[in-house]
C-alpha cells in the first residue's frame, strides 16, 4: 500500500513538473489561451471528434468482436456506420454550435458594452462593480464587457441549441451522413477494384 | 429575494482565474440538456414503440450520466493540475525573465487586437482601444504592473482553458465513442435475447433521429422496426453532447 501511495506521488508529481516546465517554456501561448470562449473549445473539440473519433469506433467494434469471440462481424459493420456518423455529427455540429456560439456572445458583449454604463442599472451594478468609466479607460471596460459576453453568451448558447439541436442539427447531419457514406463507398469501390487489378497483373 | 435574472447574472461571474472552469461546467451543461432533451425526443418520439421507449430511455439517460460524470471528474483533474503547474512555472520566473515574457506577450496580444483575426481585419480594435490598451499595459518600452498581474492570472488562465482542452478532445474523441460502442454491444445482446431472429439479420436502422426533428422533415414512411446497434449508437451520439 506504501509502495502504491509513494509511486502515484511520483508519478503525480512528475507529471506536474513536466507540465511546469511545458508551461514554463511556452508562457505566450499558454497566456494566449486565457481569453478562448466555448467557440474555440467547440472547434478543437470537434476537430479532434472528427479525427479521432471514427478510429476509436472501429477499433472498439473490432476488440468487442474479437474479446466476446462473435461469430460474424455484424457489430463492426455497425462500428463503420457509427464511424461516418460520427464524423457527419462532429463536422455537422461544429458548423451549427459555432455560428450559434459566436452569435449569442456577440450579442451579450454587445448589450453588457451598452448595459454596464447605464448609471443605476442593476445589470451595470453586478457587471461593473468597479465602476470603469468607458471613456477613461476603453480597453479596461471592453475587456470586462467580453469577459462577461463570453460566460454568459455561452450560457445562452446552451439553451438556443437545445432547440436548434432539433432544427438545424438532425437535418444538416443527415445530409453530412449521406454524403459522407457515398464518398465512403465509393473509396471502398476504388479500393477493391485497384486489389482486384492487381490480382489480375499478378496472376499473368 | 432578487430577481432571478440578476441572481442568474451573478452566477456567470467570469473570475479569470476560473476560465478553464467555466468552459468546462459549460460543456458540461451542454451535454446534460442535450442528453436530456434528446432523452424527451426519443420519449414522445411516435415511431419508437412503448417497449423500446421502456429501455432506450433510461439506457439513454444512463449512458449520458456516465459520458458526461466521468468527463467531469478527470478534465476537473486535470484542469487543476495544470494550473497548479503554472503557478510553479510563474513562481520560478527570475524577475527579469517575468518582466521580458510579460513584454513579449503584452506586444504580441496588442498586435493581435490591431490586426485582427488571423491578420485579416476582422474583429480588429478601433485606435482608441489600441492606445488605451498601451497606455494601461506598456509605459517607456516595459510592462507595467497592471501587465506583470494580467500574465500572472492568464497563465494560470491560460494552463486552466487548455486542462478544459485536453479534458474535451479526449472526452469526446475517445471516451464517448467507447462508452457508447460498449454500451450498444449491449443493447445488440438484450435486443437479440428477446427477439432471436435479429440474430440472422444486419442492422436496420430503427431510431432514425430524422424523427425527432420538425414536422416537415419528419420521416413519414418510417415504420417501427426492432431496435438495432447502429440505431442506438445514432441515438447515443445525439444523446451525449451539444
Amino acid at each position: 500500500m506504501k509502495i502504491n501511495n509513494v509511486s502515484n506521488q511520483n508519478f503525480k508529481g512528475d507529471s506536474l513538473n513536466m507540465a511546469a516546465k511545458f508551461i514554463g517554456k511556452h508562457p505566450g501561448f499558454i497566456a494566449g489561451l486565457a481569453g478562448c470562449s466555448v467557440v474555440a473549445q467547440k472547434i478543437v473539440m470537434s476537430t479532434a471528434e472528427a479525427g479521432v473519433a471514427p478510429i476509436v469506433d472501429i477499433g472498439v467494434g473490432k476488440t468487442i468482436s474479437k474479446v466476446a469471440k462473435e461469430k460474424d462481424d455484424r457489430f463492426v459493420q455497425s462500428s463503420k456506420v457509427q464511424a461516418v456518423r460520427t464524423c457527419a455529427q462532429s463536422t455537422g455540429g461544429m458548423i451549427t454550435g459555432v455560428i450559434i456560439r459566436g452569435a449569442c456572445i456577440a450579442l451579450s458583449t454587445l448589450g453588457f458594452m451598452k448595459a454596464g454604463e447605464k448609471a443605476g442599472g442593476k445589470i451595470a451594478e453586478i457587471i461593473n462593480q468597479e465602476g470603469i468609466k468607458k471613456a477613461e479607460n476603453l480597453y479596461k471596460y471592453t475587456k470586462n464587457a467580453e469577459s462577461w459576453g463570453k460566460t454568459v453568451g455561452g450560457a445562452i448558447a446552451i439553451l438556443v441549441m437545445m432547440f436548434t439541436n432539433f432544427l438545424l442539427d438532425v437535418p444538416l447531419v443527415n445530409f453530412l451522413n449521406k454524403k459522407f457514406t457515398s464518398i465512403a463507398k465509393i473509396k471502398k469501390e476504388n479500393k477493391e477494384r485497384e486489389n482486384q487489378a492487381q490480382e489480375v497483373k499478378e496472376a499473368k | 429575494m432578487g430577481n432571478p435574472f440578476t441572481s442568474l447574472l451573478k452566477c456567470c461571474n467570469p473570475d479569470p482565474e476560473k476560465a478553464g472552469k467555466i468552459l468546462l461546467v459549460l460543456n458540461a451543461l451542454g451535454m446534460v440538456f442535450a442528453a436530456a432533451s434528446n432523452t424527451f425526443a426519443a420519449s414522445v418520439d411516435k415511431n419508437t414503440s412503448k417497449e423500446d421507449k421502456k429501455f432506450l430511455v433510461p439506457a439513454g439517460a444512463v449512458t449520458g450520466a456516465a459520458n458526461i460524470g466521468i468527463y467531469y471528474l478527470m478534465t476537473t483533474k486535470i484542469i487543476d493540475g495544470l494550473k497548479k503547474s503554472a503557478v510553479k512555472a510563474v513562481e520560478k520566473m527570475s524577475p527579469k525573465e517575468l518582466s521580458d515574457n510579460t513584454l513579449q506577450y503584452v506586444q504580441k496580444t496588442i498586435a493581435k487586437k490591431e490586426n485582427g483575426f488571423l491578420k485579416t481585419g476582422l474583429f480588429k480594435k478601433s485606435p482608441e482601444y489600441i492606445a488605451s490598451m498601451k497606455n494601461a499595459l506598456i509605459k517607456n518600452g516595459e510592462a507595467t504592473q497592471e501587465a506583470k498581474d494580467l500574465f500572472k492570472t492568464n497563465m494560470k488562465a491560460g494552463a486552466g482553458v487548455l486542462g478544459a482542452f485536453i479534458g474535451a478532445v479526449v472526452g469526446c474523441a475517445v471516451l464517448t465513442p467507447i462508452i457508447r460502442d460498449v454500451s450498444a454491444y449491449f443493447v445488440q445482446k438484450r435486443m437479440e435475447k428477446n427477439n432471436p431472429s435479429l440474430k440472422d439479420k444486419p442492422y436496420r436502422p430503427y431510431f432514425n433521429p430524422t424523427h425527432i426533428g420538425p414536422k416537415w422533415q419528419q420521416n413519414t414512411h418510417a415504420k417501427k422496426q426492432p431496435l438495432t446497434m447502429t440505431s442506438y449508437m445514432a441515438f447515443t451520439s445525439g444523446n451525449m453532447k451539444i
